[in-house]
Formats: C-alpha cells, structure tokens, sequence
C-alpha cells in the first residue's frame, strides 16, 4: 500500500531516507490532568524540504520539527494545562531569520539564521492556540511553520474551558491553503509578488484520498485516515474538534452525520451553543472549537450507529489538488464504529 | 453490514476519462413503503439567461418529468414523514448523487460518491425527515463543479403545523421567501461533467465569478422585482425569509433598514433568537429570518459575495421587500 514513502516527505538537504516525518504525530490527543502546574519543556527544530502533493507535485514547506533530519508540517500538536510554565527551545537549523509565536502567550522575537533561543512562559488561559513564526509574515507561517497549542483547564479532562460543554476525546485539526508559487518564493528568500492562488488543501498537512488511490487509507498520507486528523468514535463519544486556520482562506467546515455544538471561535466562547452542520473558519489563524457528539445520524430509516462519513470543507474549491482531483482536498472521514 | 468497498471497483478511465468515480444503483436497505415520494432526474442542458444576455449553461434536477427549472424543484415535506428521493441517472454519459444537505441519514443514503455509489440508473433514497427547517439538497459528485453548475434545490421540512409555522411551538409567518444565494463563475459553465477527476489542472481551485444570483435569478437587475424573489407584503404581515448560502464564497447579506430575528440556522432552532440588520455567512450555510416590518416602504436587501482571502467584496446581488 505505501509506495514511494521516502518522496512524500523528504528533506531538501538530506541524503539519507526520512520517512516518519508526517506520522510523527501520534493520533487524537491524550490528556491526564494534573492537581498541580507542572513545567513542560519542548524543542522544536526549524528545517526545511519538500512534501508531495496528490497529483505528484513536490512543494517547499519548513516546519517546527522533532529532530534535524526530518521536517514536521504542522509541528508536533501541544497540550498543557492552565498554570503550567512552559520551555520551548527553537533551533533555527537555517539561514533565515525565524521567530515562534503565540498570540496572547508569547513572541520569541527574532531566532537568527542558524542560533537557537529558548522561550518560557506560563499558559494562564485554556483554550485553542496555532504556534506560528510570524515573520516575514504571512510567508514563513503558511510555508509550514505552525503547529496546534492546547491549554486545558486547570485539573480538567473533559472541558474547553472551566464549566463548557463536556466531551470525552479531543483532536487538532489545523488547516492550511497552499499556493506553489508562494511556496517557490520563500525557498528562494524572495517575497511572493504574484496574487495568492492555492492549489492544495491539507488538514494537519495531508490531503484526501479514495478508493482506488494508491495512497487510500495510508495513514501517513491519507487524511481520511491519519490518526490525528480522522474521527473514530462510539455512540456518545463527544469529540472535541480544535480547529485553526494557519491559511489565508476563510473556510466552511461541513460536518455529515451530525451536526455539531459550536462552542467558540477566535478563541471568544459562546454564551449560547448553536447546532450547526456547517461551520465558518475564520482566515489567518481563526479558530473555532466544536464537539461532534457522535449521536446516532437523527435522519436514519430504518436507524443506523454504524457508518463512515466525510467532514469536508464546503467552498468546493477546497476539495481539488492542483486545480482537478475532486476529493483529494481538505476533507477527512468521520467513522461511527 | 454493508462494506461499500469491498463491493465496487472504482471506474476509471472510461469514457469521456472519468477517474474516481462508483458507479451502482444497489436495492435499498431496509426499504419501507415511505409517506412522500419525489422523482429526480437529471438535465445538462439547461441555460441561464443573464441580464446581460449572455446565456450560461445549467445543469440541475428535474421532477422526473421534462422542463429545466433552476435552482432544481424544491424538496418539501412533514416532520416525522419518511422519504423516498428516486433518483434516476441514465449512466451512459454520466453519473450523479443527490445529497441531502444537513439530513443525516445511512453512509448509504447520504449521496456522497467516495463513501457510497454513484448512481448509475436509478437509487431511492431514503431518509427521515426528524427536524423541522430549512435545507437544500444537491449533487455530490465532482461536486465542486457539479454543485455549480446549479445541480440543487430547496429542501423544507415543515413542523406538524405545516405551512405557516417555523418549528413545531415556534413562531408563525405570513409571508414566505426562498433566497438561494449564489454566484457562477462562467468560465467552469463549459466543462464536462467528470472535469478534472483525473487530474490536470481545470481551474477548480479558483472560483472567479462573473453573476450573482438569488434563487436562479439574475441579481444585477432581475431579482429587484421577479415575483419568485422579491417580497410583497403588508404591514402587520410576519415575513419569513429562509436564506440559503447556495455558493461558495463568503457572503454578508444586508436587509436595506429592516430588522431580522433570526430563529434557526441549519435547521435547527437558535437557544435564544438573535436580532440582526446583516449576516455574515459562509457556504451552505442556512438562516430562518422573520420580518415583522411597521413601516410601509420599499427596503433594498443586498447579498455581496466576499473574496475568501481579502474579504473584498467581488459582486452584489439585489432584492427588495416591498411593504405596504
């Protein structure tokens, strides 16, 4: 099933195979809260290289990455609860300037080409953050360099925030419009100058696939079944959705099966919790955070608890790869077993 | 259980090229003698004539009879009614689904190709219809082309009330308006139905539209005062506008001085109805709006369709509520 794994992610100055690069995330997030803050400590590396896109084509990306040798698009998901102390050490491995932000958290300032800096802070407000350099922005950000923050209520396993709506199993779903051109340009250090046109939709860095795709059902490359991106769940298994837009497209998010409570957006919680099945995505790093309640589909006749179904986005657009391929866009599969 | 995958071999390459496509009509599971039927067939060769004269090529869905109206016949039913949706496609030029957009029936019964089949010849769909409100149901394959090309129509569920009532126990109207909003970008009007399945670069990742309509109405000038669109009511009359974001694009819909109250969206009643002058949406999404106007006058209510980068406005549609 998996063909050609050491061209899906491969680094620009590595001659040696680099194959976990985009399974190195390690499904939906676990969390166990704490009665006490603790100190969490994270490296990130910035590197560099190409990812292969559903019609073949290689794009630029750099990422926040676990190691030297490979490259992560988006970086490693974090999670932390209310009052932690934080430790992020960055090692820019290349020759730009790079920072690591996140809004209302913290900002590096500039990490030069080839040093490394470490920033500490303390996560004092739960909710849903992208980590993200914001340099020579908004270039350096959509090229890859972003990642999913998570702030948990202090000693809480199943709230967004003190006295939300509950769930029982979260993910990170973070969102990114990707333009070739753009992409070229920052590799070459020069400045986009042409209009921003994307041709690839990704969700956590992948891409749809289907039946008869070579690729179908690779959990590395597939989004459809990527681990961290695909939502498995049993009747009542509230799932909480964190979603953040890394890309310059504002999006609809298209949930099939159920609708979904929306709980909050750009990181403002609602009073009153609607129930939609189709969800506006702020742009450049908008958020918003859903529970999919996994309740039998209400429309079933006669009733069903099984099936599999999409999550896509709704401005079609976004469902292409490389201005055709219907269905190998950002869209993943919502599984009841 | 029912493993579509292992079933059906996807069709690739034949005919016109189309790539990643299911073709199959299966016996329906579970089939039941249902309370509403509706037949649906499928027309290619429909147009749009703009108030520029220029004509655009539609496709959509007939009643199973002839005619090529656009958007597609309304789909309206009763809470609590099960549902029959026979949809006939005669697959020899290709192929369709119909998706009942916020129904959430069986993996078999929601119309998407990729999780269950492309019909090829004819598929009854059945569905339950659990929530009263506002829908619309559409093609889901190839979608993002097909969907524009103008392959949907209006979906309402009615409460046990029936016309005239929201939800069941929720407000009353007087006044009803279907607004499904959209816009066509006329350079995709000419593509075959399986466009892009196999790849290539066939602009589907860049919608620059040229006309923005309201329920198959040209918004330039025409749906100022088509009899379809436009409202004419009295004051003391309670008016219910059921908005549909038909495109794909952000819209930000504007009421010309009136005040909605808005109860539901995406067919499901709001915990507390919010007052609004303006909506900001995005696509497929849906809004149930009562109007209880005070003052007689012409209100102007404009739909602008927003780049989903900047936010610029590409194109404005127009209608008015005449109240008087």
């Amino acid at each position: 099933m998996k063909k050609n794994m050491n061209r899906r992610n491969f680094l620009k100055f590595s001659s040696a195979g680099v194959a976990s690069a985009l399974a190195a995330s390690t499904g939906l997030v676990s969390w166990t809260p704490r009665a006490e803050a603790a100190t969490i400590n994270q490296t990130f590396n910035i590197t560099e290289g190409f990812i292969t896109q559903p019609d073949g084509v290689d794009v630029y990306f750099r990422g926040f990455s676990p190691d030297t040798a490979s490259l992560t698009v988006p970086g490693a998901q974090m999670i932390v609860q209310e009052g932690d102390t934080v430790n992020i050490t960055i090692n820019n491995t290349l020759g730009t300037d790079h920072s690591f932000v996140i809004d209302g958290l913290v900002n590096s300032g500039i990490i030069a080409a080839g040093s490394s800096t470490t920033v500490s802070f303390v996560a004092n407000s739960a909710g849903s953050y992208l980590y993200y350099d914001g340099l020579n922005a908004p270039y350096n950000r959509l090229v890859g360099l972003h990642g999913a923050f998570s702030v948990m209520p202090s000693g809480s396993s199943n709230e967004l925030y003190a006295g939300s709506p509950t769930f029982v199993q979260q993910y990170n779903w973070v969102t990114n419009d990707i333009d070739p051109a753009w992409h070229d340009a920052v590799r070459l250090n020069t400045t986009p100058t042409s209009t921003f046109k994307p041709y690839y939709f990704t969700i956590n860095g992948r891409s749809m696939r289907v039946p008869g795709h070579a690729d179908y059902a690779d959990p590395a490359i597939d989004s459809g079944y990527a681990t961290d991106t695909r939502l498995e769940g049993s009747i009542g298994d509230r799932t909480l959705v964190r979603i953040l837009n890394a890309g310059m497209c504002v999006h609809s998010m298209h949930f099939h099966a159920n609708h979904v409570e929306v709980l909050a957006r750009d990181g403002q919680a609602f009073s009153d919790i609607w129930l939609k099945d189709v969800v506006r995505l702020p742009n450049n790093i908008g958020s918003v955070d859903v529970i999919y309640p996994f309740d039998p589909p209400p429309d079933a006749h006669p009733p069903v608890t099984t099936g599999s179904f999409p999550m896509h986005m709704h401005d079609e657009m976004t469902q292409t790869a490389g201005g055709g391929l219907y269905q190998f866009g950002a869209a993943t599969t919502i599984k009841f077993l | 259980m029912f493993n579509i995958f292992e079933r059906h071999t996807p069709m690739m390459g034949m005919g016109g090229g189309a790539c990643y496509v299911y073709p199959d009509a299966p016996a329906t599971i579970g089939e039941v003698t249902p309370d509403i039927t509706f037949d649906r067939g499928i027309y290619m060769n429909g147009s749009m004539t703009m108030d520029d004269g220029v004509n655009v090529e539609i496709w959509g869905f007939t009643d199973g009879g002839g005619g090529n109206q656009f958007p597609s016949p309304a789909i309206r039913v009763t809470e609590g009614q099960i549902v029959h949706t026979n949809l006939t496609v005669n697959g020899m030029m290709w192929l369709h689904t119909i998706h009942h957009h916020g129904i959430e029936p069986s993996q078999e019964n929601d119309g998407v190709g990729h999780y269950s089949f492309d019909v090829d010849g004819t598929y009854t769909y059945q569905w339950k219809a659990s929530h009263a409100g506002t829908y619309f149901y559409h093609c889901h394959t190839n979608t993002v082309l097909h969907a524009e090309m103008g392959m949907y129509g209006g979906l309402i569920i009615d409460p046990p009330e029936g016309w005239g009532t929201l939800y069941a126990g929720g407000p009353t109207y007087d006044v009803e308006a279907i607004w499904a909003c959209d816009e066509i970008d006329s350079s995709w009007h000419n593509l075959n139905w399986d466009a892009g399945t196999c790849g290539g670069d066939v602009g589907l990742n860049s919608l620059n539209p040229d006309y923005f309509i309201i329920t198959g109405v040209d918004g330039a000038q025409s749906a100022l005062t088509d009899p379809g669109v436009a409202v004419t009511m009295n004051v003391g009359q309670k008016l219910l506008v059921r908005y549909i974001c038909a495109g794909y694009l952000p819209q930000r819909i504007n009421f010309g001085g009136l005040t909605a109250t808005v109860h539901m969206s995406d067919g499901r009643a709001l915990p507390k109805p919010v007052q609004v002058t303006e909506l900001e949406t995005s696509s497929a999404e849906r809004y149930d709006c009562i109007f209880e106007p005070t003052t007689a006058g012409v209100y102007e209510v404009t739909v602008d369709y927003l780049d989903w980068v900047t936010g610029a406005v590409v194109g404005t549609a127009r209608t008015r509520i005449n109240v008087n």
